[in-house]
């Protein structure tokens, strides 16, 4: 019974993030965050910077991609 | 003893002598047990330069004309011009969005009919004649990175991948009207697109009749040389002596060690000039002192060190038009 009860959390939590997940891309434009992207990218890339520091910084664009998309 | 066993013993001395000093240069010549010529670039000083416009933002790109050196300074959104003694003559173009405004101009190339600029964020190529008019250009359907110029009104554009698909190029031809001729070098995609940014940064290199030559700055010891129609007709194995410099980065599918091979590369007369990445904070790899100078054949023929870091350079006649790590413009006699 309280391996249903947790189950039945579990599934309603997911559920709740997917619902709110799947309406976010439309509160954002998705040519933004594309653009915004290829900008981060493009900038990252002539920094000229050492690899690591631009290893970081092309992660940052990912993270920040995905938040852009997700409208968070 | 008398003077014919002296003179005897005294040639023998000079030639254990020179045997000893051969085995120890051998010894320190690396993988190919051959000493490699190092020589001293001889720095040339550069005019004083007052105006503020001459100051450099944020150089990312050269070119040669006949009369002048050519910097595309991205955070100035502008092209400088100074003479090939460093003297500061004018500058192209100013941010914005209309014809001849730029935005993060990335690359610049010189040739007869003018100098083209990759104008990264405005999607296009703008050419400009000398005088700082447009004059041509054309939109390209991806983020322009380099602009080389290839003769016949041929222009070379580089690409950064963008990393959501499969299929993209890295080198796209174009002429002068914008009507794209070839298109070569498909990008090395994977599901970590921050290992395939390094994966697929190249340097470019035009050769003298049209072709071009491409340098991996990572992962690849080979230099591809692609024809004038962007055929691939060849790859250059570089010497062993020109070494790796790896770095431990971490990755999705764990730490994953990048094989840095080349921070900067130019080509002179047949001669390659490969600046290799450098270890710098511990664990990061930067710019080099130095540059290998590679025949076509791929030999190590000599090293030049450099007084500083380098993050890009031109070499043309002997002399090295480099932008350092203060993103400064220095001139180096380097020789032939």
């Amino acid at each position: 019974m309280k391996k249903l009860a947790i189950l039945a959390l579990a599934g309603m939590v997911l559920l709740a993030v997917g619902v709110s997940y799947a309406a976010a891309p439309a509160l954002n434009n998705q040519t933004d965050c594309n653009t915004n992207y290829t900008k981060c990218r493009e900038f990252t890339l002539n920094l000229d910077a050492p690899w690591y520091k631009v290893m970081v910084l092309l992660t940052a664009c990912d993270i920040a991609f995905g938040k852009c998309m997700l409208g968070l | 003893m008398d003077a014919t066993k002296r003179q005897v013993l005294a040639a023998a001395a000079v030639v254990l002598v020179t045997a000893v000093a051969a085995f120890v240069a051998a010894g320190s010549g690396g993988a190919g047990g051959q000493a490699v010529d190092r020589r001293q670039a001889v720095e040339i000083t550069l005019p004083a330069n007052v105006s503020d416009e001459a100051v450099l933002g944020r150089p990312v790109a050269l070119a040669l004309a006949a009369d002048r050196l050519y910097i595309a300074d991205a955070l100035d959104c502008a092209v400088k011009a100074f003479s090939k003694d460093g003297r500061f003559l004018g500058s192209l173009g100013r941010k914005g969005l209309g014809p001849g405004e730029l935005s993060f101009p990335s690359g610049v190339a010189a040739f007869d009919e003018g100098v083209a600029v990759a104008d990264k964020l405005n999607f296009r190529i703008q050419v400009f004649d000398a005088r700082g008019t447009v004059c041509g250009g054309f939109k390209v359907p991806f983020a322009p990175d380099r602009v080389f110029a290839l003769g016949g009104r041929k222009l070379l554009v580089t690409a950064n991948p963008s990393g959501r698909g499969r299929g993209e190029r890295l080198l796209h031809a174009f002429d002068d009207g914008g009507r794209q001729l070839w298109d070569a070098l498909e990008a090395d995609i994977s599901s970590d697109p921050v290992l395939d940014a390094f994966r697929n940064m190249i340097l470019v290199c035009p050769g003298e009749d049209g072709d071009v030559y491409v340098v991996y700055r990572s992962g690849r010891r080979t230099i591809l040389h692609f024809s004038g129609s962007g055929i691939l007709t060849g790859q250059i194995a570089v010497d062993e002596r020109h070494g790796f410099k790896s770095l431990d980065m971490p990755s999705r599918r764990g730490v994953v060690t990048l094989t840095g091979f080349c921070w900067a590369a130019a080509r002179d007369r047949g001669t390659f000039y490969l600046s290799a990445p450098e270890a710098v904070d511990g664990r990061d790899l930067g710019p080099g002192r130095t540059a290998s100078v590679v025949d076509g054949q791929g030999r190590l023929r000599s090293v030049v060190e450099l007084p500083c870091p380098v993050h890009r350079f031109l070499v043309a006649d002997g002399r090295m038009f480099a932008i350092d790590d203060e993103g400064l413009l220095r001139i180096f006699e380097v020789g032939r």
